[in-house]
């Protein structure tokens, strides 16, 4: 049986077959991650051949809230079970979820464009292994309270993409938006975050076109996966320019103008 | 690996949870157990009663499998001890969950140990179950017979108990002493199941009840457990 595990690492193969590109929401529960991934397949579904694999705690609650919302097949959407373990599913024993995006890629006879996998809803420092996902999205939400985007931990700090979500909840719960966005920002040096609101299609662009720019990069073969990991940043990290694996004005030198919400 | 390590070492390897077979998504039956009553004080008795059943057939047919690598048996015999597997496995849900947790493992082996001859033994097999998938891969790294049947066994009890864990009221250090109760059992099923020489001979000890459950969680929703 051909084994991905060999051709999805951090230096992938220019031999590699083409496969769909891997994308992980993770973050807290609650903080809109199906809601996110309903969005893309709604935004998307017309245009590119998508999968989705979700973990939730009990199994297909998430799965079900995607079927129910029509926005993709309901076989494209499947869902994995962590054994309440939704942490270890998706970084040290990614074998489950490994499973179901392979069995999803060849069930569609390998047409699939992008499989979205979206982790059980866990706590701030779980990130998935870059052996299961191409690039992850971490999820926060302005109801969650202002000052968690100024905790950080890895998730926060590095994910490809900080989503601050529910960004027209702000007055309704007192949270100074564009300030934890600013936070958020600021703990992430170069890194991009989005202030997300579905009602506000300016926000909604502009994660659609973050997407597309991983797909590109994937596509090219350039896509390279970072591990968010779960330690602490190094207090002196910036004193080691070097230390980063990848150069970020080039990772992501093809984003538009704004990505960073102010 | 460069060269033959001690089948203690190969032994431990198979049966830690840390090996990335994803073990954690498995709870041997216990999750619908609950679901039907089964309570705490049940648990034991649970492990006992797989012990005498179903786990007994897993193991003797692990060990079976190890045997017909060892001798260079035709795909056919691998046919036949599958299918023997099958008999004795009725319920749909539990086939489908053993030849999951198979595609695992096979896939780390695989990766692992690239060319062994257990795999090219195995593909004779579409899906071939775990019983048989862990026996091959036992019987290439040099467990003996009584080394796969403990493993099976002890791993089962292991899998019920820390599955327990995650879903009764219960102090670790209590499961621990579950565990360790149920070792002479785990070693007299090992005796037993280590015995087989023949597909023949497989014990079919079959437990009807670990079958609804089965079939009947496989059809829930809000599952926590795949198994």
């Amino acid at each position: 049986m051909p084994d991905p595990s060999t051709t999805h690492g951090p230096t992938p193969s220019p031999l590699a077959p083409a496969r769909a590109l891997r994308l992980g929401v993770c973050g807290p529960v609650g903080t809109g991650k199906s809601s996110l991934i309903a969005l893309l397949c709604r935004e998307l579904s017309e245009r590119l051949e998508l999968g989705v694999v979700t973990n939730d705690i009990y199994t297909d609650e998430d799965a079900r809230f995607l079927r129910s919302a029509g926005v993709l097949d309901a076989d494209r959407i499947r869902a994995v079970e962590t054994g309440a373990c939704p942490h270890t599913a998706i970084r040290d024993d990614i074998t489950a979820n490994a499973m179901a995006i392979e069995e999803l890629e060849e069930d569609y006879e390998h047409r699939l464009e992008m499989v979205l996998v979206e982790s059980g809803g866990d706590n701030l420092t779980a990130t998935f292994s870059p052996a299961l996902v191409d690039v992850q999205v971490f999820v926060l939400d302005v109801a969650g309270g202002g000052d968690v985007a100024r905790k950080g931990g890895p998730g926060i700090e590095r994910a490809d993409l900080l989503v601050v979500n529910k960004t027209d909840l702000g007055p309704f719960v007192g949270v100074d938006v564009p300030q934890m966005v600013a936070d958020a920002t600021a703990a992430r040096g170069d890194r991009p975050v989005i202030g997300l609101s579905r009602t506000d299609r300016d926000s909604i662009d502009r994660l659609l076109s973050w997407v597309a720019g991983r797909l590109a990069e994937h596509r090219a073969g350039n896509l390279v996966p970072i591990d968010p990991g779960p330690m602490a940043a190094h207090s002196h990290a910036h004193e080691h320019p070097h230390e980063h694996p990848h150069a970020h004005a080039d990772t992501h030198g093809g984003e538009p103008v704004g990505v960073h919400h102010n | 690996m460069s060269g033959p390590v001690h089948a203690d070492l190969v032994l431990m390897l198979l049966a830690d949870a840390r090996l990335p077979v994803a073990g954690h998504t498995q709870s041997g039956g216990l999750e619908p157990g609950i679901r039907d009553g089964l309570g705490t004080q049940d648990v034991p008795a649970y492990v006992d009663v797989r012990l005498r059943t179903v786990t007994e057939v897993e193991a003797a047919t692990a060990v079976l499998a190890g045997r017909l690598l060892r001798t260079g048996a035709p795909d056919a015999a691998w046919l036949d001890l599958e299918q023997a597997w099958e008999a004795r496995t009725p319920s749909p849900a539990l086939r489908d969950a053993s030849r999951r947790q198979a595609r695992a493992l096979l896939r780390i082996a695989h990766r692992t140990w690239p060319g062994a001859p257990a795999w090219t033994a195995l593909a004779a097999l579409e899906h071939p179950s775990r019983a048989v998938a862990l026996g091959a891969l036992a019987g290439h790294l040099g467990l003996e017979g009584r080394a796969v049947a403990h493993l099976v066994g002890y791993d089962d009890v292991q899998t019920v108990c820390a599955a327990a864990l995650k879903l009764l009221p219960l102090d670790p250090g209590s499961v621990v002493g579950w565990v360790v109760a149920a070792l002479p059992a785990v070693e007299a099923m090992a005796a037993r199941a280590s015995c087989v020489l023949d597909v023949d001979d497989l014990p079919a000890t079959t437990h009807p009840l670990i079958e609804v459950w089965a079939q009947a969680h496989a059809a829930t929703t809000r599952r926590l457990f795949h198994a």
